[in-house]
């Protein structure tokens, strides 16, 4: 369990360093029991279960699927691919997300037009914008950066509104009553005030864009780590599948680690 | 820098619930007058909920007001004016910003480029004590300095008319006195006009030379003490009459058909 940083600590830097340590993972003593234990009895499954390797096939087997697609070349044209379509879906859609959530939290005739609209698409999930995604932009790259930016922007859009709708009075009477202009208010003190709000949203963003990726790219893609597990689905190679599965969540993984630690320098005053 | 004059006249404030307007109790304030002299110092104390932070949110033109005007030297408010300083309780300080940042904010407005900028929001730290921690984050501090940091934002900016609402009502007892004599100091230095709301009848006394009484919602000045200590006000102020002052003013505090002392004899 973690524990609180002593309260009457002098120098508050070291604590916030240690809080924002803490938030970043278990220590590594965990993870590596974790993984390790997980790791043994999947292992002792595979070496004397009857278990046939088109169920669960064995971790040296696994690994052996992962080095073959490193020396194929697809591993890395498929990570290539995915990252790709996964990147730009995501700044598209958090770019997008921010300043339509900025605005509509803000400007009372953007939140009226646009927030009800923006409620009732929230919860369609990724899938189901396939079809459609592939109707309006073709098998190629752009339902996919549709599928992802679109999912990514509703996350974010509802997360900046909502931390909109919560900026703290006391910050904004503050500031005009020290002789803040309305730009300066936006820019030096609602802006600061939503940034957690807008960093959960993103967090979450990151998470969401590699779910709607896999989505995306499981029907109708030529390349791509989705692609290649609906492939080894064809020709059963469940080795292949279960190196793909891991690679895709530890890419999911290490892509939040980034953003919450970018995040946590960015939004240093917040280490609750 | 001297104080400027506050003049309020016919001052009625409602709350945003309409739902509560057919039988009038979305009245905060009804019908205030008051009038602050230029440098005077004046505590408003009242019982809680009874309005006197929406007065300072008036005054300070956060707040618009249903009927009634203020003015602030002649000039009517309607934004807040920039003559006009606020301390709040909860700080209000910037956590993104460091203690410096914090008051370098209220020093913009002015344009006085980056170094005297930041000679002078030094300078207003010096004041209250608290040079040293020019780099810290308002989070890093304690509840005393924090309060420092927002005074000196303050009066860094030079108000003429400084609302304090509930300033030291979070602090603890001998942070509270070291700050009461702090604000007194700056006070004597600048001679803005003060209106300092709080709900300690010994803080009003100890600070004002004008202490007004608010009664329960909604809002009315009922009573107006003028305090005739010589001046500058010493933090010893003893003596019967002010015992007396007291016990008057806590009796107006008291909701009527509380308990009282003398029931018992």
């Amino acid at each position: 369990m973690t524990q609180s940083p002593k309260p009457n600590s002098p120098f508050a830097t070291h604590t916030a360093r240690s809080v924002s340590l803490r938030i970043a993972g278990l220590p590594g003593a965990a993870i590596v029991l974790s993984f390790g234990l997980v790791l043994s009895v999947w292992a002792l499954l595979g070496a004397w279960s009857e278990v046939p390797d088109t169920i669960l096939p064995a971790p040296w087997d696994v690994w052996g699927a992962a080095l073959e697609l490193w020396y194929n070349g697809s591993l890395l044209t498929d990570l290539g691919a995915s990252l790709g379509r996964a990147g730009i879906g995501f700044a598209i859609g958090s770019t997008l997300g921010i300043g339509v959530g900025l605005l509509t939290g803000r400007v009372a005739i953007a939140r009226v037009m646009l927030g009800p609209v923006l409620s009732l698409l929230r919860p369609i999930p990724a899938i189901a914008l396939v079809p459609l995604a592939i109707v309006w932009f073709g098998i190629g790259e752009g339902s996919k950066y549709f599928v992802v930016s679109y999912t990514v922007f509703l996350a974010v859009w509802f997360n900046t509104h909502h931390g909109m709708q919560y900026l703290p009075e006391t910050y904004l009477r503050a500031a005009r009553s020290l002789g803040a202009t309305p730009r300066r208010e936006f820019v030096s003190v609602m802006l600061p005030s939503v940034a957690p709000h807008i960093l959960a949203g993103v967090r979450l963003g990151v998470a969401l864009s590699f779910l709607s990726l896999v989505a995306a790219e499981l029907s109708g893609a030529s390349s791509g780590l989705g692609f290649r597990l609906q492939e080894a689905r064809q020709y059963i190679r469940t080795d292949r599948m279960f190196a793909l599965l891991i690679i895709l969540g530890a890419l999911g993984a290490a892509a939040d680690f980034v953003v919450q630690r970018l995040g946590a320098k960015l939004v240093h005053w917040e280490q609750a | 820098m001297r104080g400027a004059h506050v003049k309020i006249e016919g001052l009625t404030i409602r709350h945003g619930r309409s739902r509560d307007r057919a039988h009038g109790a979305d009245i905060a304030l009804r019908n205030i007058d008051l009038d602050l002299q230029p440098g005077s110092f004046t505590a408003l104390i009242g019982p809680s909920g009874c309005g006197k932070s929406t007065l300072v949110n008036a005054i300070a033109g956060f707040t618009p007001p249903a009927q009634g005007r203020v003015w602030i030297d002649g000039a009517q408010v309607h934004g807040p004016p920039p003559e006009v300083g606020v301390v709040f309780q909860q700080y209000a300080l910037f956590p993104w910003l460091t203690v410096l940042g914090n008051v370098r904010f209220g020093l913009k407005q002015f344009r006085l480029g980056r170094r005297a900028e930041v000679e002078r929001a030094e300078a207003a730290l010096a004041e209250v004590g608290l040079a040293e921690l020019a780099h810290r984050y308002p989070q890093q501090l304690s509840g005393g300095q924090r309060q420092r940091v927002a005074i000196a934002r303050t009066f860094a900016t030079g108000p003429r008319v400084l609302l304090m609402d509930e300033p030291f009502g979070a602090l603890d007892a001998q942070t509270r006195v070291d700050m009461q004599e702090l604000l007194l100091a700056l006070w004597r230095k600048r001679r803005a006009t003060v209106l300092f709301v709080t709900h300690d009848v010994d803080e009003a006394i100890l600070l004002a030379d004008h202490v007004r009484v608010m009664s329960h919602a909604p809002g009315q000045l009922v009573m107006h003490y003028q305090l005739t200590q010589p001046r500058p006000c010493k933090l010893s102020r003893a003596g019967r009459d002010l015992l007396m002052l007291r016990e008057d003013i806590l009796g107006l505090l008291r909701p009527p058909g509380t308990f009282r002392p003398e029931h018992l004899s």
